[in-house]
């Protein structure tokens, strides 16, 4: 074997291990998910939204099961005892003062969550982000001097709020740090960009995120998790719709 | 010279007729054109006052800029307000109102509707709810209860008795929802009111709102001692001097364009008038031209006799006068007696104003003052006799020798 053909044989061998070390969108957005998805949680936190007419703060507490059921009640003066239910693809608005249960749906969904740059169809989301998207590596980048992977996720349902999403993810911790959400035709609708980070049951996730409504000027939301706790026992009956108003 | 136009007139009654016929139509024609826009005047000008903006509105001075983001936060002290306004000779009574756009509930169904917060007792002043009831009684104050529009109850399919939920924005930037018991349904006489507006009382809108002791704005209703924008401006400034608040205080017709067109509209209306009467002005001159070819012998005959330009041109004149003022006079006539049954009977344009957004009753009733009745029947009068001038002057320039040809 002449030296050269030695020489193209390591070549092709280095190439296609690199191919086989190399991760994929898909896997990236699978690993981001996983981190994302407790058997159970409960959580506090605030959500702070400034605008043009200057700062408002709401304080909240939060129980999860599963990917697709969540409860919030709201602990601030404004909003205290109201409620969102997530049960499934259904959400469930409860109010102290209201004889009836408030059923989201359709445009309703798209409406701001107590004046936030968050809307409700933002709660209702898959948490199998691959069962709604396709996913694409589009390159790498440096976020607050994190080395992050660019993937573009493109909505396989005409329906989906964001079709076309832009994540920017930590590649140390499998964490989004930087999201931008947009329409088919590339018009940016939201921004999302983590500001810190906790350790949760040895992952990483958003402890401080913020989010700007691009279409509102001027305002953007601040969503704080000040505790959490996860995997721990949750009787089913906490997310019925009898026990909303307790 | 009378006697003779008089005379003259007779000679061809079917013609001198049909004459007066022309401008008779154009005068009714206009009568009820003006009464048509002048009750549109005056039923806009009632129904701005009582269910928009009072003869005066009183607002945040920076709401305005807001106004499509509804900052109910941006709103007024009502009782420091009122209390200052009371201590003015002009105004006569206030009330203080929230208006915001809400979402109905009822079991599955919903639809967005515009709510507003009244304080039943000082709007007797203003809305006077109670007047246009058609079913049940007001909401009592401190009562989760609410009355609403009939177009709006009959869609909904909702009935005196039953719960609906309201949920809107809070003056804090929140959402809140209350339910309440309607207790009554309304007529307002404008359709938009009518199908997408309801009423509970201003305390109930304060609870649901978080604004207590706050109102978005406040109407006044003057003693009419002095012009409605010189008592706005009275109003701003000592609002201004005594809490030092700054606000958008405007008297109705400054605050409505529609308002404002409609009033020029009744101007426009004037240079229709000149049209119409020019039109049937015209009758009268092929019919002056006529009977000059017709009487060219006497007219040379009168000149022969001495008789001047000026005298033959004032004939013809007096003659087009005494057409133009009996066919005027009937027009006017007419055209009043009809607006007379219209304004009792009224027009419907429900069926044609369905889906336009203006502050116009869907049922109109036409009026018309003394004083525009008058000024169209002279308007008519001297339109149609300066139309002779244009034949008379042919009559004043016939050549005697040229007129006795006709012999």
């Amino acid at each position: 074997m002449s030296r050269k053909t030695l020489f193209i044989i390591t070549l092709l061998l280095f190439f296609s291990c690199a191919s086989l070390w190399a991760i994929t969108a898909e896997e990236i957005i699978a690993a981001v998910d996983a981190n994302t998805s407790f058997a159970s949680s409960h959580s506090s936190g605030a959500i702070i939204t400034v605008d043009r007419f200057g700062e408002k703060k709401s304080t909240f507490e939060a129980w999860s099961k599963g990917d697709n059921t969540s409860l919030i009640e709201f602990t601030s003066l404004a909003e205290r005892g109201q409620k969102i239910l997530r049960t499934g693809s259904s959400l469930y608005l409860y109010y102290p003062e209201a004889d009836q249960l408030i059923r989201l749906q359709g445009a309703a969904l798209r409406q701001s969550v107590l004046g936030s740059d968050l809307s409700y169809e933002d709660m209702t989301r898959e948490s199998s982000t691959l069962a709604s998207y396709d996913a694409t590596l589009e390159g790498e980048d440096v976020i607050d001097g994190i080395q992050c992977w660019i993937v573009k996720l493109v909505a396989k349902s005409r329906s989906s709020a964001y079709p076309i999403q832009t994540l920017w993810v930590d590649q140390e911790r499998f964490v989004v740090r930087k999201g931008l959400y947009a329409t088919a035709a590339g018009r940016a609708l939201k921004e999302m960009e983590v500001i810190a980070l906790m350790e949760v049951g040895g992952v990483a996730m958003a402890k401080e995120s913020r989010i700007a409504d691009l279409l509102k000027r001027g305002s953007s939301t601040t969503m704080r998790i000040e505790s959490i706790e996860i995997d721990i026992p949750l009787p089913d009956a906490l997310f019925s719709l009898e026990n909303l108003s307790w | 010279m009378v006697k003779l136009a008089l005379r003259n007139i007779l000679r061809n009654r079917r013609r001198s007729l049909l004459s007066a016929f022309a401008i008779a139509v154009s005068a009714m024609s206009i009568i009820l054109l003006l009464a048509l826009v002048e009750g549109m005047e005056v039923d806009m000008r009632t129904n701005l006052i009582a269910y928009y903006t009072g003869e005066i509105r009183i607002r945040s001075s920076q709401y305005a800029r807001y106004e499509r983001y509804h900052p109910l936060h941006l709103s007024l002290d009502d009782e420091a307000i009122t209390t200052v306004l009371e201590r003015m000779d002009e105004v006569a009574e206030t009330s203080g109102r929230i208006s915001f756009p809400a979402a109905l509930y009822r079991g599955d169904r919903s639809r967005p509707v515009l709510t507003m917060g009244f304080d039943f007792t000082r709007e007797t002043a203003f809305s006077n709810l109670a007047s246009i009831l058609s079913e049940g009684r007001l909401p009592h104050d401190r009562s989760n209860e609410l009355v609403m529009g009939a177009v709006l109850a009959k869609g909904l399919d909702i009935t005196v008795g039953d719960r609906v939920t309201l949920l809107a924005s809070t003056a804090a930037g929140s959402s809140n929802a209350m339910s309440f018991t309607v207790v009554g349904i309304v007529k307002p006489p404008i359709g938009s009111l009518s199908s997408s507006t309801l009423y509970l009382s201003l305390e109930r809108a304060q609870h649901l709102l978080f604004m207590e002791g706050r109102v978005q704005e406040l109407v006044v209703r003057s003693t009419g001692a002095v012009s409605l924008p010189a008592l706005a401006g009275e109003i701003a400034a000592l609002v201004a001097e005594e809490l030092g608040i700054e606000t958008e205080t405007q008297a109705f017709s400054q605050l409505n364009e529609m308002y404002g067109f409609l009033r020029i509209a009744k101007y426009i209306y004037y240079v229709i008038a000149l049209i119409f009467f020019l039109l049937g002005s015209t009758v009268i001159i092929n019919t002056t031209m006529m009977v000059i070819f017709e009487r060219m012998a006497e007219i040379g005959m009168m000149k022969a006799l001495g008789m001047d330009d000026g005298k033959v041109r004032l004939l013809f004149l007096l003659e087009g006068a005494f057409i133009s003022a009996a066919g005027a006079l009937a027009g006017v006539l007419v055209g009043v007696l009809i607006t007379a049954v219209l304004s009792r009977v009224g027009i419907d344009f429900t069926e044609a104003m369905s889906g336009i957004e203006m502050e116009v009753s869907s049922v109109l009733y036409p009026s018309i003052t003394a004083f525009t009745a008058v000024a169209v029947y002279l308007y008519g009068v001297a339109i149609a006799t300066l139309s002779t001038l244009i034949p008379t002057r042919r009559a004043a320039r016939i050549q005697v020798v040229e007129a006795l040809h006709y012999v």
